[in-house]
């Protein structure tokens, strides 16, 4: 799987070179999801940073971390989505399915919620 | 005649530069601590990695914007690896900042 990342040409052998506009569409794919680890690594500094002691201990500190990792994790699916793809379409099967979107969302979703909560309570204490 | 219609390798190449300012943003926020008085050794030394790795995202990014200048576009290899290993290298960096 390794090797499938450093060098995705080299891997099939019945394969042939897929168009560049959809090898180039892949790669901006690619970089959109990278964006989208900076922007949770972003948002995990930017926590531990701006945001004041919240009133469960170390809360704080556990979202960023947490966002933080979520980014780490968003890079490196990335990488290996954009390595299956091409795969994929070098040998002409069907493109990879993922569940991470979703998976992601929700993973996102529960982080907001436990920063409303938090609000709140700062709010009525 | 235009040989690339859709305009891909601009896109590729803008989406190339949209990144880079995105990995600015996160190496700034890495390196700010170091400069709030009373820091530790610690947060120099995450300041100087995110400074490099930022360094680092940067030259791939140059690099690769000006390979797609050749016609065909290849499309990106290590330089994709090595963009996703250096995101890791940040959450690691951050991670650092966060528990310290």
């Amino acid at each position: 799987m390794l090797d499938q990342w450093f060098n995705p040409q080299k891997t099939p052998v019945v394969g042939e070179k897929p168009d560049y506009r959809f090898s180039l569409a892949n790669e901006r794919t690619f970089l959109a999801w990278i964006r989208t680890a900076l922007a949770l690594l972003a948002g995990g500094l930017a926590c531990a940073q701006f945001l004041p002691p919240l009133p469960i201990a170390h809360l704080r500190e556990g979202i960023a971390v947490a966002l933080l990792l979520l980014g780490g994790v968003v890079a490196v699916r990335a990488v290996d989505h954009w390595a299956r793809t091409e795969r994929a379409m070098r040998l002409g099967t069907d493109l990879p399915k993922s569940r991470f979107p979703a998976i992601l969302a929700l993973f996102v979703a529960v982080g907001a919620l436990l920063l409303v909560v938090a609000v709140l309570i700062k709010a009525f204490s | 005649m235009n040989p690339d219609p859709g305009a891909s390798a601009e896109r590729t190449r803008l989406a190339w530069r949209r990144t880079g300012l995105s990995a600015t943003a996160v190496a700034l926020l890495a390196a700010r601590p170091a400069f709030v008085p009373g820091a530790g050794v610690w947060t120099f030394l995450v300041a100087a990695g995110a400074m490099a790795g930022w360094a680092a995202l940067i030259g791939l990014a140059y690099r690769r914007a000006r390979g797609l200048n050749a016609w065909p576009p290849r499309p990106g290899q290590r330089t994709i690896t090595a963009y996703a290993a250096l995101t890791v290298g940040f959450t690691i960096l951050g991670t650092v900042l966060v528990t310290l």
